[in-house]
């Protein structure tokens, strides 16, 4: 077996138990923070020297292919941010060893789901990842809302991953494997009824990481409760681990009984876009807008499934099947999503957090009202927030824009033109609230003073601007690498 | 590399007029000559057969690809003239200045974009950018009601855009081109299904008659034109408008003789175009504000763009093409003079003003000129541009022509009977002692009118340079 594989999740797991010993000796604790930058770094750049390289490891259980090197880039690229964040949100707190090494824990949990090709391991790195995010959104334990927001997200999360697990045992009953790719083998022959009860339980599970609507509930509670840092992880890193296990699990296992879960999706993917945006509309906060508006993101990527699921193979713009086209339209609108929603999160908790300093009774810390004004007393944040406002509503130059085009066309290339019709019109209408943030920061006076924003937070906020303008203005090697990463899959 | 060049110029412009801030009106003017420069050079020595590509997303079959033919050089040189005149109109202006003229460089940017773009993408992203920064001109630098005009605005020019998108997806997947070439998508559209051709050109066409905008989709104009501050509703109305007829001449004409539905589409534009025309001025004929007025004379006069398209005829889309660079002139003119009084007098209410030549008669000529061009008088720019416009849709649309003859009477009467009753007459006593326009507002609208005096009584170079794109747009032939 080639060890050399798996480098980048020895190397984090490492990390994670010398973070955590170390936390327990006199050490400066702000330096584990930098250690674990410095981890996921490393991991970055050994994910990165393995480029093209590939195989199977662990009896078949585990498989590094483009596309699991694709999503371990866009985990390790949203921690990274996330560390950079915590440098300045966890500076002086004297339990920082517990919080990154969960932070690299939950971090090599999504990895492996990304690269698994078993079930077992799916779900066991499934569960490290939530095992671990479920402490970190309680992770400020003074504040009532982020222990209800972790409490709220635990028990959704353990039902949702009991009824995953449910569905595992059915597809083992049915098929007597859990290996990816024999159970394709054997549901490609025919199966019976009884794997429709699978499918569904298997779309709860995956559905819950993935807020879908109907299983998006614990999102918005979570998302405003938990730590602005850890919101962020949530949604640009944990989010995304769902769609790596449902598109694992769809699309490489069950790809044969399409027709079964195509309308499943196609539901979810309109119902989770237009729940997501109607109700966006109407919030004040914004950590509770960004994740309703996460909500509807989500929608759009769905659509991914629905194309794919209701292809007849016809060829489409460079040689590539529909199918995979629309794979890698889904897989680069995750990478920009990753950029624009870790970016917006932090932004805004950057916000919050020097709200939170100076008190305000009557509103909540991430209310609308204390980001008037800002263009004057932090211009840059104020232009980031925009850049990365305008990106989530899909204007041009951003990769906001390229993700929709992509998503948008791949559903129009396979006949689905009903489906771009409503999510233009969604799209549409989301421009209405995230203009609304940049018209609050640009043309109202500020109410109150704030602060400097910490160094920590205006550079991972610049960094995941730049990213979002970088995906939109030079997107062809992504867009290159998002479909080598799909070709691997199908 | 022109057409790179002045785009990258105008980027690079506004990055710096941002940082420059007290110095940002200087900065902004000299890196606006510069696309002036470029594109007069052009003018007079490359000639109009030109063409550029950069390749960029290949993956998707997307390059920035550009090109200037008579038409886009008509608009790319209106907007090349209209910014330096616009930014020295605005040089008083001391709030946050650093980025109001930033946004200024950055609307050019996509303007000469969108007027020059021939990969459909890259004219959709050109046209999207121009949302952003009047957005914010609209919404921070605007009148009372700016936040809600700058959202009505965004929102509602958004869709019809994005109505736009969908059609030119389904163009590029129907076509299996694998390119979002403008002209190798226009000549594979003849050879799609009559349905989809139907839809397709349907789908373009809402993008561009909302932008216009024709009537009745103007909702956004009376609001956005309200509150906008001088400069912004002047590249609105001169450039921004210019966007939807550009379209329609460059895209949805070529298409309209491939067309199935051919004659269903040339009523409606007929219809459209005409209603237009005549609803606007009897609009415009009802308003109390001056701004409101000249607004609404715009809507009128977008409407012969439609009708010239509706008639299918060389001379009289020629016509369309000159009203568009002189009506771009007349109504920059128009809504600086109107700014100018409303700044001096502190009104645009036409029962509040009265006798105002009296105290302003350098403003008071400057007016009267723009308002005899924007009506039509014979040796003004006006004049020739409705002339062929109307004489060219005669023949395949009599009954049209006679309609829009009467809305050409009501546009006299209403600029004629503003004049009486703003400008003349005794003067109204409680606007106090009111200073004439000075020398920074005086200049650039000087210019404008020279202009249209010139254009007015020597047509012939910016014509001819014309009929031969209406000749072939008509024809269905591109660039």
């Amino acid at each position: 077996m080639n060890y050399m594989l798996l480098s980048p999740e020895i190397v984090l797991m490492l990390a994670a138990l010398v973070v955590l010993l170390l936390g327990v000796t006199r050490i400066e604790q702000r330096v584990l923070g930098w250690l674990s930058l410095v981890a996921l770094a490393a991991a970055t750049a050994l994910t990165l020297s393995l480029a093209g390289a590939g195989g199977t490891l662990l009896f078949g259980a585990l498989t590094v292919d483009a596309f699991s090197q694709f999503f371990k880039l866009v985990f390790l690229l949203v921690a990274m941010l996330v560390v950079i964040a915590s440098l300045s949100y966890y500076g002086k707190s004297r339990h920082q060893h517990e919080y990154y090494c969960l932070l690299l824990l939950a971090t090599v949990g999504m990895m492996f789901v990304a690269s698994s090709s078993d079930l077992a391991t799916l779900f066991v790195g499934f569960e490290l990842a939530s095992i671990s995010t479920y402490a970190l959104a309680a992770f400020d334990r003074e504040d009532m809302r982020s222990v209800e927001a972790g409490f709220k997200y635990f028990i959704i999360g353990a039902l949702s991953s009991a009824l995953m697990l449910m569905g595992i045992s059915f597809v083992y009953g049915l098929t007597g494997t859990t290996n990816l790719q024999q159970i394709a083998h054997i549901v490609g022959e025919g199966i019976s009824g009884s794997m429709t009860l699978a499918l569904v339980l298997l779309s709860a599970g995956f559905g819950f990481k993935m807020a879908l609507v109907p299983f998006h509930m614990w999102a918005p509670d979570t998302y405003q409760g938990a730590p602005s840092v850890v919101s962020s992880l949530l949604a640009a890193g944990s989010k995304k681990m769902g769609f790596a296990a449902a598109f694992k699990v769809f699309v490489l296992a069950l790809l044969a009984i399409r027709a079964e879960w195509y309308v499943l999706f196609a539901v979810f993917a309109v119902l989770t876009m237009t729940y997501g945006n109607l109700v966006a509309l109407s919030q004040r906060s914004l950590k509770r807008m960004l994740a309703y508006s996460s909500i509807a993101q989500a929608g759009y990527i769905a659509i991914g499934f629905v194309v794919i699921a209701s292809i007849t193979d016809v060829a489409s713009p460079e040689g590539l099947s529909v199918a995979t086209f629309a794979l890698g339209s889904s897989l680069f609108y995750i990478l920009s999503h990753a950029f624009m929603k870790g970016g917006a999160f932090l932004a805004v908790g950057a916000v919050a957090y020097m709200v939170q300093r100076d008190k305000s009774p009557l509103l909540d810390e991430d209310d609308i009202e204390h980001f008037a004004g800002l263009s004057k007393s932090s211009p840059l944040m104020a232009l980031c927030i925009s850049v990365l406002m305008f990106a989530l509503a899909g204007i041009p130059l951003t990769a906001g824009f390229m993700s929709k085009l992509l998503v948008f066309s791949s559903a129009i290339n396979a006949g689905l033109a009903w489906l771009a019709i409503v999510a233009i019109l969604n799209s549409a209408l989301s421009l209405w609230y995230y203009a609304r943030v940049v018209k609050v920061m640009y043309w109202r006076e500020p109410q109150m003073e704030l602060g400097s924003v910490p160094m920590g937070f205006v550079v991972a906020v610049v960094l995941a601007t730049l990213g979002t303008v970088v995906l939109g203005v030079y997107p062809a090697p992504f867009i290159e690498l998002a479909m080598h990463a799909a070709e691997a899959l199908m | 590399m022109y057409v790179a060049s002045a785009i990258m110029v105008c980027f690079a412009g506004a990055l710096v007029s941002y940082m420059a801030k007290g110095h940002a009106r200087a900065v902004a003017l000299i890196f606006s000559l510069v696309p002036l420069a470029l594109f007069g050079y052009m003018y007079a020595l490359v000639g109009t057969a030109y063409t550029e590509a950069h390749p960029w997303i290949t993956p998707l079959g997307i390059q920035l690809s550009f090109a200037i033919d008579g038409l886009s050089m008509a608009l790319v040189l209106l907007t090349a003239i209209l910014f330096p005149l616009t930014i020295v109109y605005a040089w008083n202006h001391d709030q946050r200045p650093g980025l109001f003229f930033s946004l200024l460089l950055l609307l050019e940017a996509a303007l000469i974009g969108v007027f020059t773009a021939t990969d459909f993408i890259v004219f959709y992203i050109c046209w999207e950018l121009t949302l952003i920064p009047l957005y914010f001109v609209v919404g921070l630098f605007g009148g009372e009601r700016r936040e809600h005009a700058a959202i009505k605005f965004f929102i509602y020019t958004h869709v019809g855009s994005l109505v736009m998108l969908l059609a030119i997806f389904a163009l590029y997947f129907a076509s299996g081109l694998s390119t979002f070439d403008m002209h190798s998508l226009m000549g594979a559209y003849a050879q799609l299904p009559p349905a989809l051709r139907d839809l397709i050109f349907a789908g373009l066409l809402v993008g561009f008659i909302v932008k216009l905008p024709a009537v009745p989709f103007h909702g956004w104009l009376p609001d956005a034109y309200g509150e906008a501050p001088t400069a912004g509703t002047v590249l609105i109305a001169g450039l921004l408008s210019k966007m939807g007829a550009y379209g329609l001449l460059r895209i949805s004409l070529p298409m309209l003789g491939v067309t199935h539905s051919v004659g269903l589409f040339t009523t409606l534009l007929a219809v459209l175009g005409v209603g237009g025309i005549v609803y606007a001025s009897l609009v415009a004929l009802a308003q109390r504000d001056l701004k409101q007025m000249v607004a609404y004379s715009s809507v009128s006069h977008m409407g012969f763009v439609l009708l010239a398209v509706a008639s299918l005829s060389a001379v009289s889309v020629s016509g369309a093409m000159f009203m568009l660079f002189s009506h771009g002139l007349i109504i920059a003119l128009l809504f600086m003079a109107v700014g100018v009084v409303h700044e001096r007098a502190g009104t645009r209410l036409i029962p509040e003003l009265g006798g105002i030549t009296h105290r302003m008669p350098v403003l008071a000529f400057l007016v009267m000129g723009g308002f005899l061009a924007s009506l039509g008088l014979p040796g003004m720019s006006g004049f020739v541009a409705e002339f062929l416009t109307l004489t060219g849709a005669y023949p395949s649309l009599p009954t049209f022509v006679l309609a829009a003859l009467f809305g050409m009477i009501i546009t006299a009467s209403y600029y004629i009977w503003a004049m009486q009753r703003a400008f003349f007459g005794p003067y109204n006593e409680r606007l106090g002692e009111v200073m004439d326009v000075g020398a920074t507002q005086a200049v650039p609208m000087a210019v404008l009118l020279g202009l249209v005096v010139l254009l007015g009584l020597y047509p012939a170079p910016l014509l001819g340079m014309l009929e031969k794109v209406a000749t072939s747009l008509v024809m269905g032939v591109l660039l």
